[in-house]
């Protein structure tokens, strides 16, 4: 394993009663792109601003190239912040807002020239030097803001909501731009979103934060296949879920059918159980596949891409979702009221306690 | 008719506002400009005299004197009031709304009332010569009322609470994430104060600055009350041209100079506020 | 504001600019209970002093010249500074000159507003007295009633008055069942303002009144006494005067809901 460059050990944060951050420990390794996931409430801004130095962990220490940090204020940490509302200062111009953080290290005029010139570059913005932040565009205020904290060269860059102010075609745009900034620079980046589609773009790692507590940690593509709860199962992309009882090894629905799939330790015999399967993993026609659902065709969306269908089922009281490719959907003329039969496999259905 | 709606409100306060504002401060504009009647009447021919007289050394000096004095008043009214403002907006949020009803509380109270504290405090035998002396202070101490330092602290006392008001609203409105960001780009507490706070907050000092100093250079009960007779600023200056001497038009030219010195200020001010501000604060909106 | 500030210097600030504010007040207030009167020392507690104020024939005479001005201009101030509050607001072009008209009697030193009125009063010929004064105080009072009110409509949404109409409403229902609720608090909080600036008024009224002592206000009577012999009376007047003002902002404030005047 290689070693940590930030490491969160067993953090806490109590405000009076209430547990912010409620014990999280994780390790960040060097160049890496990683995203804190999370609903609102989940303790991922507190997280982030004990990183910046805002806040003081309640319990637990923050490691950086293993020596603690925990205590030690903002201004003298090697860790930047890009802030929710970027916090550009109004009175300073573009340029005099980058110089700022390198002013505050008191480096020679030349060097501040250069560099400021040089993140202006790398943000596509040298024509704007001279103009104050309220004359600039939501997207080209969010490059000042990077360049700023970029201008420091920290050892970690914190970026809290980087995307959320940005239209949404602003924001695809600004997932590869951040990507491909992070990888020039080979700083490690630290993104809060409650965007799931966001994280699993952007990050090398991701971890799923929920009341303070961190529930799992991994690769986009561990997350997402591998949901190791309900809510993580949930929260990232769209899940279906059908009520089961676990018999003889196998899962039985609510209606009677049975399902294959691989049931983890934990559940006993007897018990309640949820079973999940995402939509584009459900084909239509039973196939030689080991599950199989039918039910009657209630709605569908086309999305250009691809075709969702819900479908009514004995199983579960929520519509199940199928996500068509454009050329499975072509196959079958489907229409409303049709009952039609789907399949999937023991391998992509999840198992969680109910 | 829905666009003649707002006129046929607003009619009755602007005839009003017309008839016994703005007639009325013409008159006095046009009075500058005529002479003064041998019984103290007022003769209708046209001369420059009382305007050039407001530049008599004479007159050009209590001018001076009263803008020195205003300008102490309103400086020492900043910084405090600043101060007090800043510190407001230091507390928890849910205290700030008490603690600044408090702060202007007082000047919503009588401002001859007011005034009329500092010669109780500041009387020979007042209550801080009383406690100086019951601290064994006993040499003859020096006159503190009807001088020009008893002036200045009456003006600051009287207009402090409108600078507290005037600073705090921009030190409110300020969004916590830009200090914060001045502290993450390397900047310690007081020169984030000092490149941040402060310079975003100008426009709240200008404010007070300019309304204490031109309230202060055309007041005429601070220095009648505190400054004792022998005292003149502009107001007394003004008051004694209508009241005594009986010269309506070189008052009125006096009074022309007060409002030009203010309308030059406010000028001034706002150019101040709309080369400093550079724009709106963004609300965080997480 | 998220900057750290030291707490206790902030505090000691705090300690400092409130002592300074309050303390020559809360003297005043204690000496108008102080037996003997003298401001150097206390002989004791007493009210005399309420009881010889309301002896005096001067000062309720003054008080009660107050109390008309007062109440008239703020009646007069109220319906003229809300319809002026609405027509200004409605009106959304921003006009640079009626702004400043609205705004003026607000910045107008005292002293030039009062001499202008004295010298327009003496040219028309106009006898002098608590009428002539009555109208000086419409002036800033009507200012004022329309600046708290025009707050108050700031976000106010116009089309609930064009949705009532619609439901068939003549304008003067409109007003009276729509606008005039909307706006009531900011009207009365407007209002006790205005009473609270007339009543405390002093150098227009002193110019406008006219020779002798007919129509001596309030403030008057307190100037004049503090120039000319302070009695122990005049602590005990000060601590009403200041009392009544600190009662109708408080009466203001909460009215308004929170909302502080002069802002």
């Amino acid at each position: 394993m290689t070693s940590a460059l930030l490491s969160i050990r067993n953090v806490e944060k109590h405000f009076n009663k209430y547990h912010a951050v409620d014990g999280i420990s994780l390790d960040i390794r060097e160049n890496e792109f990683f995203a804190l996931l999370g609903p609102s409430g989940s303790g991922k801004t507190t997280l982030l601003r004990m990183l910046a130095g805002f806040e003081t962990p309640t319990v637990g220490t923050i490691l950086l190239d293993g020596k603690d940090v925990s205590r030690i204020p903002p201004n003298h940490r090697p860790i930047n912040l890009m802030f929710q509302s970027y916090a550009l200062f109004p009175h300073m111009t573009v340029a005099q807002n980058i110089a700022y953080g390198l002013e505050m290290e008191k480096l020679p005029r030349a060097e501040i020239k250069s560099r400021v010139e040089e993140m202006m570059e790398m943000v596509q913005l040298p024509h704007l030097a001279g103009r104050k932040p309220d004359q600039l565009s939501g997207g080209q205020r969010q490059r000042v803001a990077l360049a700023r904290s970029l201008a420091k060269r920290p050892r970690v860059l914190l970026l809290d909501e980087p995307l959320g102010a940005l239209d949404k075609k602003l924001r695809g745009e600004m997932q590869l731009e951040l990507k491909r900034i992070q990888h020039q620079f080979g700083i490690t980046f630290i993104v809060v979103t409650h965007d799931q589609e966001e994280a699993l773009v952007m990050a090398d790692r991701i971890a799923i934060l929920r009341d303070g507590k961190l529930l799992q940690h991994g690769t986009p593509l561990e997350i997402y296949e591998y949901p190791q709860t309900r809510f993580a199962a949930d929260f990232i992309g769209v899940m279906n879920f059908f009520p089961a009882r676990l018999v003889d090894g196998a899962l039985r629905a609510a209606d009677g059918s049975a399902f294959r799939a691989t049931v983890p330790d934990t559940i006993g015999a007897g018990e309640e159980v949820l079973a999940a399967v995402r939509p584009e993993r459900l084909h239509l026609g039973a196939g030689e596949t080991e599950n199989r659902l039918t039910g009657t065709v209630r709605a569908m969306a086309y999305h250009g891409l691809d075709l969702q269908v819900h479908l009514d089922t004995p199983l579960s009281p929520q519509p199940v979702m199928l996500r068509l490719t454009a050329d499975a959907a072509e196959g079958h003329a489907l229409s409303i009221g049709d009952t039609i039969t789907a399949g999937w496999s023991a391998r992509d259905t999840r198992v969680f306690a109910g | 008719m829905a666009d003649r709606k707002p006129l046929y409100l607003m009619t009755p306060a602007l005839v009003w506002l017309s008839l016994f504002m703005v007639i009325p401060c013409l008159l006095i504009l046009a009075l500058a400009f005529f002479r003064r009647g041998i019984y103290g009447g007022i003769e209708y021919d046209f001369t420059f005299e009382n305007i050039a007289l407001v530049f008599d050394p004479l007159y050009a000096g209590i001018f001076i004197k009263s803008a020195i004095i205003a300008g102490q008043a309103a400086l020492i009214a900043s910084v405090v009031g600043y101060a007090a403002a800043y510190a407001i907006a230091a507390m928890p949020k849910s205290r700030q709304p008490l603690l600044l009803f408090l702060a202007i509380l007082p000047f919503w109270s009588n401002y001859l009332v007011r005034t009329y504290a500092w010669i109780v405090l500041l009387n020979r035998e007042g209550l801080i010569v009383s406690v100086a002396r019951a601290l064994g202070y006993n040499q003859e101490l020096p006159s503190l009322l009807y001088t020009e330092t008893a002036v200045i602290v009456g003006l600051v006392y009287n207009y402090l609470p409108f600078v507290i008001l005037a600073c705090y609203a921009p030190l409110a409105r300020m969004n916590a994430e830009i200090t914060e960001a001045s502290r993450d780009l390397g900047a310690g507490g007081w020169t984030t104060f000092r490149r941040i706070t402060l310079p975003m907050t100008v426009p709240g000092i200008a404010t007070g600055f300019v309304f204490v100093f031109v309230l202060s250079i055309g007041n005429f009960v601070t220095p009648a009350l505190l400054g004792g007779g022998q005292f003149q600023m502009i107001g007394n200056l003004v008051y004694a041209q209508f009241l005594t001497a009986n010269d309506w038009p070189f008052g009125a030219a006096l009074s022309m100079a007060l409002i030009a010195i203010m309308m030059g200020l406010l000028t001034l001010q706002t150019f101040a506020t709309e080369r400093a501000s550079g724009g709106r604060v963004r609300d965080a909106d997480g | 504001m998220g900057n750290r500030a030291p707490l206790p210097l902030m505090l000691m600030i705090l300690a400092a600019v409130f002592a300074f504010l309050y303390l020559p007040i809360s003297v005043l207030f204690a000496l108008s209970f102080n037996e003997g009167g003298m401001p150097t020392a206390w002989s004791g507690f007493s009210v005399k002093w309420y009881y010889s104020l309301f002896a005096n024939k001067d000062i309720t005479h003054a008080a009660l010249n107050t109390l008309i001005v007062a109440v008239i201009s703020t009646i007069l101030a109220a319906i003229l500074g809300t319809l002026l509050a609405i027509g200004v607001d409605i009106r959304r072009r921003k006009g640079r000159f009626l702004e400043t008209i609205i705004f003026a009697p607000m910045i107008i030193p005292d002293i030039v507003l009062a001499i202008a009125l004295l010298s327009f009063f003496s040219l028309l010929d106009v006898t002098m007295g608590l009428h002539t004064i009555i109208v000086s105080h419409v002036v800033f009072n009507l200012a004022f009633v329309c600046s708290v009110v025009r707050a108050r409509l700031k976000g106010f949404d116009w089309s609930i008055v064009e949705a009532s109409t619609d439901l068939g409403a003549p304008i003067l229902v409109t007003l009276r069942r729509v606008v005039i609720p909307v706006l009531m608090p900011a009207v009365v909080a407007g209002s006790l303002l205005a009473f609270t600036l007339s009543v405390d008024e002093f150098i227009i009224a002193f110019f406008t009144a006219g020779a002798g002592r007919a129509s001596i206000t309030l403030p008057m009577q307190i100037f004049s006494m503090i120039r000319f012999g302070v009695t122990p009376e005049i602590n005990a007047l000060s601590a009403i005067v200041m009392t009544l003002s600190v009662v109708m902002l408080a009466l203001a404030q909460r009215i308004n809901r929170g909302r502080l005047p002069g802002q």
